[in-house]
Order: C-alpha cells, then structure tokens, then sequence
C-alpha cells in the first residue's frame, strides 16, 4: 500500500476506537456511496473484523435501484447491523431553501428522527475536507446540538489526537474518520483494498456519476472511465469538482453553509 | 511499494499576523499551478464581484459566508493541491488573535510550517505568538515569506530589515528560517517562477524550495511506546489495541507495562484481515500477550531499556485556550496518549511574554497566554520529557466539558518514581513510606538532591560543603551534609582505603544519601570517591537527582595546602594507597558542574555551587 494511503487508514482506525472507546451508543452513517463503503471497510480493520456498532440508512426514498440491491446484498454479506430510518415528505421542509437543497434537507430531517429515536450519542459521517469549502474546517470529533445544529464559529480545539468527549446528554458527536482523505485517496484505497462499489460510478453510454445523491436531483458526468483504474486516470487530470453533478451545491452562493449549519452532513 | 518516499502527502500550514496575506497567498498559489477548478473560479468570481472586489484569491479558502464578508479566516481550511513533484495538504491557519485555538487546530498537524510576514507592516503580535506556538507544537524550522513586496516597490533593504529583525526572534526561541522569499501574492512574483522585479534575490521560488523540502518524521526515537487504547475480547483472545508512537513491535517483543511494571511478551499481533510480521510507528495494530497480567485503558506499554518515567509531579510550558482563567482550586482533567488523569496545577512558574520573550509581570495566566507551570496529580502517570520523545510527551487539559490547554512535559529535573529496582530481589519487600517523598517536597518547598563533590583530598569539598550547606540551611532548606571523613569514624569504621573498602565506603555513603533523599533532604556528599566506576555506580542509585561535582585543584596545589599533613605523610610512604600520590584519581568526563579552587576564592566557590543547587532542585 501507498504510504499515504497506509497513514490515512491508520488515522482513521485510530479515530473509530477512540469514538467507540469514549462514545456510548453511536451509528454509521451508511449512505452506499464510495466513501461510507470505504468506512465500513476500515471499521473491519479498527474492530478485526466485526462492527461493533449498526449502520444506518437514513433512506429518501429516491435513490437509484442499483443502490437499493447494493445494500440488500452487503448487509448480509457483511453480516451488518442495519437500520433504516425514513425520511419526512418534502411539504414538512423549510420553503425558503432552493428547490435541490429543499429535496436534501429531508434526509437531515431524517436523520435527526432516527438519533432521536435510538437515541444514538455519536454519529460516523464519510465526509470529507476536499468535497466542499465548510467541510473543510470541520473537526474530527465535532458536537451537534439536539436539534443537529453545527456551531460554525465557536468548534473546539482539537490537537496531537485529543478531543473532548464530555458533553450534555443532549448533544450528539459527528464523527469523520475520512476528514483527511481526498477523492483520489479513495479510490486508491478501492483499488488496493477491493472493496466493491455500485456499478453507477462507471461509465455506461459516456456518463457516469462521480457522487451519488437522489436520484432527481444527481447528475452524471461525462465521462468514459469504465473501472477503478480508469476512473483513477481521470481523477488526476479532471479540473471539475467532484459535487458539480448535485445540483443542491450551485443553487445559491451559501445554500450548503446553510444546510450544514441545520445539521446535513 | 516503490518510491514510497514521494507518496507521502506532506502538510503545510501557513501561519502570520491577521491581513499578513495568508489565504491570498495559497489562493494564488493555486491559481498560479492551475489548481482551482473552473467551476469554482467563476462561482467565486461572482462572489468577489458581489462585494465589490475584483477577484479576491482568499475566497477560495475563506469559504465560510461570514470569512467572505468580513474578509478574514475563522476556521482552519485544508486545500489540496499538487506539483509537478508531489502532492500538499495546506492548512490555512487564522491569525487573528481570537482564533489561537483553531490556528494550534491547524498547525499540531502539519509537518512544514509557513510563516508570512508583510513587509509593509513588519513583524506584527501574532507573526511572533505564532512562530512561539510553532516551536510549542514541535516545529524546529519554517519557510519565510515576506509579503507584499509590490507595496515596498520590490526594496531589497526593506526584505533584508525585516528579515534580519525576523531572525533575530526566530534563532531566540530556537526556530530557524529555512528559506526567506520575498514574494507578492497579488501580483505572483517569486511563488511558482522567479519574479524579474526581485532581480536582486537570487534564491529559489516558493514552489522549488517547498518541492525540495525534506520532511523528517517527528518522532525518530527508537525505543518501544504503545499506549493502551482499548482491550477487544474477541472469542477467547483479550486484544490489546493501540498505535505505535514510537519502535517497532513483533511476536517476542518484550514490554514492560506501566504503571504495573509487569514485564511480558507479545503473543500475537491482531490485524485485520491478516498481519504482518511486523509494524513500526504510526501503526494501529492489536496485540495478544504471552501471560496474562492486568491491562487497562491508558496504560502505557514500552520498551524494557528505557521505559517512560513514572510521575505524580512535573514541570509543563502550556498555552492557555479558555476564557476561564488558571486556577490552583480546580481539579483538571490531563488527557496524554490514551490515558486520563485528575491533575491540579500548583504554582505557575513564569507567564511568558511572546513579544519579548521576558516574564509577564502578572500572576493570573489567562486566555493565549503562554505559561510555565507545576503539575500534581494523584496517581503515577507514565510520560516522556520532551526532548526524549515529542509524540508521548504531549497532552491537552480539560475543565469539564471544554478543552483549556494544551502542554508539553518536562521531567528533567523530577525524580522517577518506578521503583522496578527493588523488584530484583524478591525476598526484601520494600516498606511503602507512609508520607510520600513528594509529599515532603511540597512541604519543604524544594526537591530532594544528592550533589556529589569529588576531587583530590585537601581540593576544597569539605570546606565548600560546610559553608554551602549552612547558607542553605538560612535559606531554609533541608540539607546535610555527608563527609567522608566522618563517615569512617562510625559506620564505615571496619573499611580501610583498599580499592575494594573503597568501593564499599562509596556504596554505602550512597545508599545512606539515599536515605536522606527519601526524607526531602537535598545531601551534600564530601568524598574523594577516585573511580569513575564508582561514581557511576553512586549516580545509578537516582540518577535524576544525583549531581556530580568536581572540585577541582592541581595535585601540586593540594600538596601545598596539605591541611591535615597528610600528603607529607604519603610521600614519606607512611600512608598506603594515597589518592594522587600511591593511588589513582580518575577525574569526571561529564561532570555537572566544576569548581577549579585555585582559581576561585573559597568564597567564590560557595557561591557558585550554591547557585547551581537552588537552580536544581527549587521547584
């Protein structure tokens, strides 16, 4: 293995002991995309094996089939945990959002049903620093509210691998093993490790899709990267980012500022 | 597996003074290799035409909407980019003051450091504050940039001023300047090619210095540490998992654990889905022991040859991130490696002032200060000094639910209390002393010592102990004096000067030290002691308070002296084995300190080595 890639599954293994060492009850987060397949893979490695915790699918209702079979063939093949939580109809959300980010805020909607439920104190997110602006300057352990709020300006320091863990009941911890890693560190870690993936992030009649969402408001790319190794290629000459096909990102200037800020990942 | 050495992704953080350019910097840095996607420039091109501004480079980081309209960074931001050699992770670190904690957020992980200076306004509050956390944080170098040279219309004079004025601070706390670019992130000069402005500069541009850097791994010290994360049990296997901070770990490996000083071996290492023979630093593996012993969270599992010191009591520098203020009342919570501890902070030694680089004249440390301070806790904790090992030395303190402050360790002077020693011979069980050595050393305001003068017989030491010990004992110090000639009337009575009842006056004057050691006291030890040997053997005893010091004279001088007539006599044959005259004197290599008395006055000479002790063993 590459030594970046070997030093960034090391900090991530790293970060999945110390959440299930000093956090009661916590989740992963399980959305079948590339990154949250490539922590399942590393919680394998932080906990030899098996996860020790469930994986949630907060589920919209509109993702592609080839996601729905995706998952019922892993949870069984690696023997998951999984929960499913729902989501709330798109009429029970902010009206002042743009339409895409309007679509995707049912899943924070959702997501904050099933932490209420279970009851869960931390939450394992795949996301990273590289996708987008405000992502880049969140914490690895990183407190939310009850109501799922992200406090932007006032996040705690976090140095030489210590956090703070001591919080209210009513505050939930979002974990983020992948925070360091890029795009291409990724599918780097695909291809050494294997770890399978839906068959959408390849191309088929000159498009595929380079980040999955819902099925209406996600864009493939063009492109004619038809396995790992090509995709990789690509990777290292694309100039665009990888959410230009989310359509909830472009609406408006500071549309996932205000997104994140409501508790979506 | 090839080239693994350019694989690494090296982490930069760029540190300075608010408005000294820093996100400017890495957005035109960017821009200039072509890293910044289409989409991303024309969004913020809107972004900056919305406000006003023409293209504004520090959108590109300051993505956060109140940074955008405020014009200045809150958070630390990663981008990444890559060169034609490598690929980066800058870390953008703000500078202004409010924000230190999310500046040592960003910087405690980086591996290059940045610092940018405006040349226009100079060295600024925080360019120097940053550059002192920097060197908290373990930095021993940075790359300068000096900013904004299209202000200063390219003056070499203005860079070499403030660049001399840099250095100056810089080599003071110990940081050197790697390389000095002086640069203008608006225009690009100097950042990816040579600038034909700066005709006068004949180094390198920012992106060769930055593509030829060697990154040198933190922590190159070669001795076993695996701080115990957690324990798995997985079917009948208890797994012991952590990250190797330092050695290498494989099947065999002998640990000790501490704080149980249980000494086992590795039985197997745990990996998933299969392990290798081996794994080095910065490894997370799982490990299963040979015998089964009590492991716990936290606990620290090390090599056998140079295992932490155990302490209840230490010296730390610390910054200070709470708006609460440091209180001696309050029970903190330390977090170092993986374990956790109730510590309460005793004295505060000096507030250090960033800017000058003297004592803060003020007692209350409050928030971004920089402190010294005396840690107490009430168990033993495993830790490093600094200077042995950065990555176990390090902590952070918690006041309930929020993050304080972060320290490093210094033990230097502090007694390690990991008695393994007695447990090699398992018939004589120590008695547990039911005041405890640092007990009495809080009481007493100072910590025990055992200061050892050696030289040849009529060089000065009883003279200079008698007087150094009456001045301490005014100061209200706990100090004996322990002669050699005294010794011989009482206990060592049945000793002659024999190399082996030499040998044997040696040991037991040190264990006898020793003694008075464990009662608080500091001992002044007055002993021609003439082998080193010996003396090694006397300082294994404690060697973390032990001081050797060589009162130094000529043969030729003591000879002279001859107080008690005693050289006249072994010239004369009367007295066998006479150090110097029918018996060796081998001098110290390393001694602590060296007072020649035939070149100081007797008067001299106690002050000097009254200095040396109140400068050891005060707290």
């Amino acid at each position: 293995m590459q030594s970046n890639l070997n030093k960034l599954e090391n900090e991530s293994i790293f970060i999945f002991r110390q959440a299930y060492r000093s956090i009661p009850n916590i989740a992963l987060l399980w959305s079948l995309g590339k990154d949250s397949n490539v922590m399942i893979w590393l919680a394998f490695k932080a906990f030899l094996g098996k996860i020790p915790f469930p994986v949630v699918h907060v589920d919209t209702g509109k993702k592609f089939k080839e996601m729905y079979s995706f998952r019922d063939k892993y949870v069984k093949k690696w023997d998951l945990n999984l929960i499913k939580g729902s989501c709330p109809s798109i009429h029970k959300i902010d009206p002042s959002l743009p339409p895409a980010a309007r679509s995707a805020a049912r899943k924070t909607e959702g997501l904050r049903n099933i932490i209420k439920e279970k009851n869960f104190r931390g939450i394992i997110a795949g996301i990273r620093r590289d996708e987008q602006g405000t992502r880049a300057k969140e914490r690895i352990f990183s407190p939310r509210t009850d109501s799922g709020t992200w406090d932007i300006k006032n996040q705690p320091p976090e140095f030489w691998d210590q956090s703070n863990f001591n919080y209210p009941k009513s505050v939930h911890v979002r974990i983020h093993p992948l925070l360091s890693w890029t795009e291409i560190d990724i599918w780097e870690y695909i291809k050494c490790e294997k770890i399978p993936v839906v068959d959408l992030y390849f191309s088929k009649n000159g498009k595929r899709y380079r980040s999955l969402g819902d099925e209406d408001i996600t864009l493939p790319v063009e492109s004619s990267a038809k396995n790992v190794d090509e995709v990789i290629e690509e990777l290292k000459i694309s100039k665009t980012s990888e959410r230009s096909g989310r359509t909830m990102d472009h609406e408006e200037e500071n549309v996932f500022e205000r997104l994140r800020s409501k508790g979506y990942m | 597996m090839k080239n693994n050495k350019n694989l690494d992704v090296p982490r930069i953080v760029i540190v300075g003074h608010v408005d000294h350019g820093k996100s400017s910097f890495i957005g035109r840095l960017l821009y200039d290799i072509g890293e910044i996607q289409e989409e991303k420039y024309s969004e913020l091109k809107k972004a900056s035409q919305k406000r006003g501004n023409e293209f504004e480079f520090a959108f590109l980081l300051d993505a956060l909407q109140d940074e955008r309209d405020q014009g200045i960074t809150i958070d630390t931001t990663r981008i990444f980019f890559k060169t034609k050699k490598r690929k980066y992770v800058f870390i953008d670190a703000p500078g202004h003051k409010e924000f230190i904690r999310n500046m040592i957020t960003g910087a405690a992980s980086a591996d290059i450091a940045i610092l940018i200076v405006d040349v226009n306004e100079g060295i600024k509050q925080q360019t120097k504050k940053h550059s002192y956390l920097l060197k908290l944080l373990g930095f021993e170098k940075v790359i300068t940039l000096y900013n904004k040279m299209d202000k200063v219309g390219y003056s070499e004079s203005k860079f070499l001023n403030i660049k001399s004025n840099l250095e100056t601070f810089l080599s003071k706390i110990g940081i050197k300047s790697y390389s000095s670019i002086p640069i203008s992130s608006r225009k690009g000069d100097n950042i990816v090619t040579l600038s034909k402005e700066t005709e006068w500069y004949k180094g390198f541009s920012f992106i060769q210095v930055l593509d030829e850097y060697k990154i040198h791994e933190n922590n190159k010290s070669e001795f076993i540490r695996f701080p115990v994360q957690d324990i798995y049990k997985l079917g009948d296997k208890r797994i012991i998992v952590g990250r190797i901070e330092s050695g290498k770990i494989k099947s065999g490996t002998k640990l000790i654990f501490l704080p149980s000083n249980e000494i086992v071996n590795v039985k197997t290492l745990e990996v998933w889905p299969k392990a290798k023979k081996e794994y080095e630093v910065g490894a997370c593996i799982g490990i299963t022991l040979s015998d089964q012993i009590f492991v716990d969270k936290g606990n620290m599992a090390s090599d056998i040859k140079a295992p932490p010191q155990l302490t209840n009591r230490f010296e730390s520098r610390l910054f200070w991130l709470s708006k609460k203020k440091i209180s001696f009342n309050k029970k903190y919570l330390m977090k170092i490696n993986t374990g956790e501890y109730e510590v309460s902070i005793n004295k505060i030694k000096k507030i250090i002032d960033v800017e000058s680089l003297i004592e803060k004249k003020k007692t209350n440390v409050e928030k971004n200060d920089i402190c010294e301070v005396v840690i107490h806790s009430s168990e033993l904790i495993p830790m490093d000094d600094y200077t042995f090992n950065k990555s176990t030395s390090r902590f952070c303190l918690l006041d309930e639910k929020e993050i304080v402050a972060g320290g490093i360790v210094d033990i230097r002077n502090y007694p390690d209390q990991r008695e393994y020693r007695d447990n090699l011979n398992q018939n004589i069980i120590p008695v547990n002393y039911a005041v405890s050595e640092i007990d009495r050393s809080i009481k007493y305001n100072h910590r025990p010592g055992i200061v050892w003068l050696t030289g040849l017989s009529g060089a000065g030491k009883s003279t200079i102990a008698k007087n150094v010990e009456k001045r301490l004992f005014q100061k209200n110090i706990n100090v004996f004096s322990l002669d050699g000639d005294n010794l011989r009337i009482g206990l060592n009575k049945n000793l002659d000067f024999s190399p082996e009842d030499r040998t044997e006056n040696i040991r037991r004057t040190a264990e006898v030290a020793n003694l008075f050691t464990k009662a608080g006291f500091i001992v002044l030890v007055s002993l021609i002691s003439p082998y080193r040997s010996e003396r090694k053997k006397a300082r294994d005893i404690r060697p973390e308070i032990f001081r050797e010091i060589y009162i130094e004279a000529s043969l030729e001088v003591c000879s002279k002296r001859d107080v008690k007539g005693l050289y006249a006599k072994a010239m004369k044959g009367e007295i066998k084995n006479f150090t110097g005259v029918s018996s060796p004197y081998e001098p110290p290599e390393m001694p602590n300190l060296v007072i020649n008395t035939s070149k100081y006055s007797i008067e001299e000479s106690v002050k000097k080595l009254e200095t040396f002790i109140l400068n050891e063993f005060s707290f």
